[in-house]
């Protein structure tokens, strides 16, 4: 992981991590901003520019890759890298989760 | 029908989304903007309608582009000046919508702005008038590098307000 992708992406936004999260699977913008919907019960609302801007610069940037497209709409899945960075968030939402049980 | 003249620097798309929604609010729903801004409107039912602009420039993409903000509900009126105008009523919304839903992609927006739009300026304004200044000043043609120097500070001013205006978004929220 290059020095970009770390500052860039570690830690990352709650859209960043929403969208690599559910690329786990290969989906479209829409599809993300419908299952994200679903997961948090309706409580994350994410926006066409904000996706279309975040697709376009994690595709950029190797996180994910172009896999084909239907109806217009562009299918993404999460590259090496990304799952790499991904796993690195998910280690520190834990940390921070953990974190937040404690005692003070 | 009715046109209206105004005009919004770039660095002002927020105020024309408030005018866009205030023509509505007042019956009045946004067609189309032509020319150096020309605003046309056509009556209809007063309703609450949010306007939204986006800069894009990823011209090969467009469909794909479009396709994404209409599966999100947002209706595409057109693109002006490689700005991209988008509506939602709020009857729509399940709560208060926008088309970014974070500070950082707000941001990016703004500073796709910037490199898009002031950053080839500067390169022309580099290019072009900083060499013909100093060169009409060597030779002794000073009224002529006196006109370069002149535009030369336009220049400068004109950078120097949409620095301000880029920093003081970026503070503002």
């Amino acid at each position: 992981m290059d020095a970009h992708t770390r500052k860039v992406y570690v830690p990352m936004t709650e859209t960043g991590f929403y969208i690599l999260f559910c690329l786990q699977k290969p989906n479209h913008g829409y599809g993300i901003v419908q299952l994200v919907e679903k997961l948090t019960n309706g409580e994350i609302h994410l926006a066409p520019g904000t996706m279309y801007g975040s697709l376009s610069k994690m595709e950029k940037d190797g996180l994910i890759r172009f896999v084909n497209e239907v109806e217009k709409r562009k299918i993404y899945e999460i590259t090496a890298l990304g799952n790499e960075v991904l796993q690195l968030e998910l280690k520190r939402i834990q940390r921070l989760y953990t974190t937040s049980r404690e005692v003070i | 029908m009715k046109k209206e003249f105004k005009y919004f620097s770039i660095f002002n798309h927020e105020k024309e989304e408030e005018y866009l929604r205030s023509q509505h609010q007042h019956g009045w729903e946004f067609v189309k903007v032509t020319g150096i801004g020309m605003y046309h409107f056509q009556e209809c039912e007063p309703e609450d309608v949010i306007y939204q602009l986006d800069y894009n420039q990823d011209t090969n993409n467009k469909e794909e582009y479009i396709q994404m903000f209409v599966d999100c509900g947002w209706e595409y009126i057109q693109e002006y000046a490689q700005f991209s105008y988008f509506r939602k009523p709020v009857s729509d919304m399940v709560d208060d919508e926008r088309i970014f839903s974070d500070e950082t992609s707000r941001l990016e927006m703004l500073e796709r702005v910037y490199k898009g739009r002031l950053l080839p300026v500067l390169v022309i304004f580099s290019a072009c008038l900083l060499p013909q200044f100093f060169i009409n000043l060597s030779n002794g043609r000073y009224f002529l590098g006196m006109m370069f120097g002149g535009v030369l500070a336009i220049y400068i001013v004109l950078f120097a307000y949409c620095a301000y205006h880029y920093y003081r978004k970026k503070n503002q929220r």
